[in-house]
């Protein structure tokens, strides 16, 4: 059997797979980005105890590996009485996890704003949350979109950690349609070409909006 | 390499950057021991006919020879040299660079043993030794070990200055050597400068200081648009040159100094 | 858990070690050698490696394990995990170092190499005296950062048979039937070698900065 007859007929196992890539990537996204502005609202302010305690989890999270996180979740948590289905446990990893790493890149630009701008914003009688999502916020994000456009790829690539604990994803997908033919090369080339065609689309959708951004001004390079 | 011939002879030179003829038709002549200082105002080639010579920048057409040798081609094909070839022609040339161009991983005592020990095969023992008393010359014997980022504007030239030195060049060439310091330390620059022109070097410089070219030059050029307008002794340009052009370009110099 | 417990994991935190370290010593050696070849600008080459460069870098590193694991015995490689592992890591790792050296050559200097050339310096004097070591210090920071990344996706390999930090947990697990503590504890030795990675790269950092002058 060739390899085109090969995908041709799994093509509703790959189909699968990728739906479920997409969804777990999309949602995790926007999600964990969501949750990194609130992060980083939190963290806005003065040096206080539960500000330290924030960024000193941010830095656990970071120095410890995605499917660890993931594991603590699905088989650890059974042992607090909390028991997560696959995709709880997926989500929740995907968006914690990268929600702290984008909080740290949300960080990072916030030390490098110009001071005038909190000064500016406060001057005009702003309320400290206004001013941080309609003046901060907005500024933070134009400047790191390089980095986050790195991050959204590793978001990428970490939703494949998720077949180990044999959520169907794209990568499960290649598996499977690996061994019930013993032919691997067809499906694996198949896959790691969406998962660069999703890369390419996501860099080259972010491309586009830096753009604009240019445009109007928001970011000088 | 011959005994007799000019040190640098520049024939015919033409270069051109995207569509603007730069330089138009050059002739120079340097002797042995002569300090000769070019000047003109800014895009009239003076800096690109200084770097044809050592061949960082490749001339159109015309011929540059190094002590009598030919540069960039080689001799009785009209082929391009080597890249070998190259470097071992530029080994007989040295350059001073506008923004000094310090090496910043090596020490100064490095930056000036580094050529001698790697390009000319110098043992490394009589490299420091060379070091320690160029250093000497130019005023840095206690900064052997320190490191450029720690050196002010005209510590590093002077550094330069020691490196170019240590290649035992034919001619040492200057591209606006102080055009980048703070008025307080250009003096130290051109003190150094003086002393090797008083010493018998063959120099080429590429300078604003007219006061400097005055009082330490055998010769001055002047170009413009590409072209040598005035070859005079410093007395004859400064005070009483042939070219229009040339005392207009003074009368400014002379207002703004006055 | 049990002290011998830990002692398995401890071992398994060395499997994980020596692994990545492997990996990680050829990946920059190979990344700067695929740097150089690009920047030659080689007719065929240069665009194949730019392609392998953009392509592994969006593949997930458990995508990559599998596949070398499972076309190995194709290829007729012997099916040894460990082999595929370091080999998997590797290509991945080579390919996101291939464009930290890259970077830092399209921005070397060029007013040093200026001064090198006029001082008579070949090319490859100047490759070996002036660009690698300052490279070397500049791209430092970005290489332990990819040291990290390596090791934080390396319990990919435990999916194909390893006994690393990630698979003992199951090790341990299995017979206690408790995963928790485990886990944990693995988590805890990666926390620990990330964190030096981390330290490593702040002081790398510094040093950096300071050849920027």
């Amino acid at each position: 059997m060739n390899g085109i007859e090969m995908l041709w007929d799994n093509l509703d196992v790959f189909a699968a797979g990728l739906q479920n890539t997409l969804i777990l990537f999309g949602v995790s996204s926007a999600c964990s980005f969501m949750l990194a502005c609130v992060i980083a609202f939190l963290l806005e302010g003065q040096d206080n105890l539960f500000r330290r305690l924030v960024r000193w989890a941010l830095d656990l999270m970071r120095m410890l590996p995605f499917l660890i996180f993931l594991y603590l979740l699905y088989y650890g948590l059974p042992n607090l009485g909390i028991s997560l289905d696959v995709w709880s446990a997926g989500f929740i990893a995907l968006i914690t996890y990268h929600g702290a790493y984008f909080a740290e890149i949300l960080r990072a630009a916030r030390t490098a704003l110009p001071a005038g701008q909190a000064e500016a914003a406060y001057a005009h009688g702003f309320v400290n949350s206004n001013m941080y999502w309609r003046i901060l916020l907005p500024q933070m994000v134009m400047r790191s979109g390089p980095l986050f456009g790195n991050q959204l790829v590793c978001l990428l690539k970490d939703t494949a950690f998720l077949s180990i604990i044999t959520l169907m994803d794209l990568t499960a997908a290649a598996s499977a349609v690996q061994a019930k033919y013993f032919v691997p090369l067809p499906p694996f080339i198949f896959v790691i070409a969406l998962y660069w065609s999703i890369t390419l689309l996501v860099e080259a959708l972010l491309r586009r909006l830096g753009r604009r951004a240019q445009k109007r001004g928001l970011v000088h390079e | 390499m011959n005994k007799s011939a000019p040190v640098v002879e520049i024939r015919d030179l033409h270069k051109h950057f995207a569509g603007i003829e730069v330089l138009r038709g050059i002739n120079l002549k340097v002797e042995r021991g002569q300090t000769v200082s070019i000047l003109g105002s800014s895009g009239s080639g003076k800096s690109t006919m200084l770097r044809c010579i050592n061949w960082l920048e490749v001339p159109d057409t015309g011929e540059i020879y190094i002590g009598g040798d030919r540069m960039g081609v080689k001799s009785g094909g009209g082929k391009a040299m080597s890249n070998r070839e190259l470097a071992a022609m530029r080994a007989r040339t040295a350059m001073v660079f506008q923004s000094f161009n310090l090496w910043p991983h090596l020490t100064v005592l490095q930056n000036v043993t580094e050529a001698p020990i790697h390009v000319m095969g110098v043992s490394r023992k009589e490299a420091n030794d060379q070091a320690v008393a160029l250093l000497e010359k130019v005023g840095l014997s206690h900064k052997h070990d320190a490191y450029p980022w720690s050196l002010s504007g005209g510590q590093r030239q002077r550094v330069a200055i020691a490196r170019a030195l240590a290649m035992n060049p034919q001619v040492i060439l200057f591209d606006e050597p102080t055009s980048a310091l703070d008025p307080e330390l250009v003096g130290e620059v051109l003190a150094v400068m003086r002393s090797l022109a008083e010493d018998g070097f063959t120099m080429v410089i590429v300078t604003h200081e007219m006061e400097f070219a005055r009082a330490v030059s055998n010769e001055v050029v002047f170009i413009e648009k590409g072209q040598i307008i005035e070859r005079a002794a410093p007395e004859k340009f400064f005070t009483n040159s042939d070219s229009e052009r040339v005392r207009q370009f003074l009368g400014r110099y002379r207002t703004t100094t006055a | 858990m049990q002290s011998s417990d830990w002692i398995t994991l401890v071992y398994a935190a060395w499997t994980t070690l020596w692994v990545s370290g492997i990996s990680i010593v050829l990946g920059i050696i190979l990344g700067l050698v695929v740097a150089m070849l690009r920047a030659a600008k080689i007719p065929v080459l240069s665009q194949a490696l730019a392609v392998y460069v953009s392509l592994i870098r969006a593949t997930p590193m458990v995508t990559l394990v599998l596949f070398l694991f499972v076309i190995a015995p194709s290829i007729g490689w012997e099916v040894d995990a460990r082999v595929v592992a370091i080999a998997a890591m590797t290509l991945n790792t080579t390919a996101f170092n291939a464009e930290i050296w890259r970077s830092a050559l399209t921005s070397f200097s060029r007013e040093q190499l200026e001064a090198a050339k006029a001082a008579g310096m070949t090319t490859g004097l100047t490759l070996r005296r002036i660009m690698l070591p300052q490279m070397l210090t500049t791209s430092l920071p970005g290489l332990v950062n990819e040291m990290s990344l390596l090791v934080k996706s390396s319990p990919a390999i435990a999916m194909i048979g390893i006994v690393d930090l990630t698979r003992v947990t199951n090790r341990i697990a299995a017979v206690t039937y408790d995963p928790l503590p485990p886990i944990l504890a693995a988590g805890l030795l990666y926390i620990v070698i990330i964190g030096g990675l981390v330290r490593f790269q702040r002081i790398a950092d510094s040093r950096a900065k300071r050849l920027a002058m």
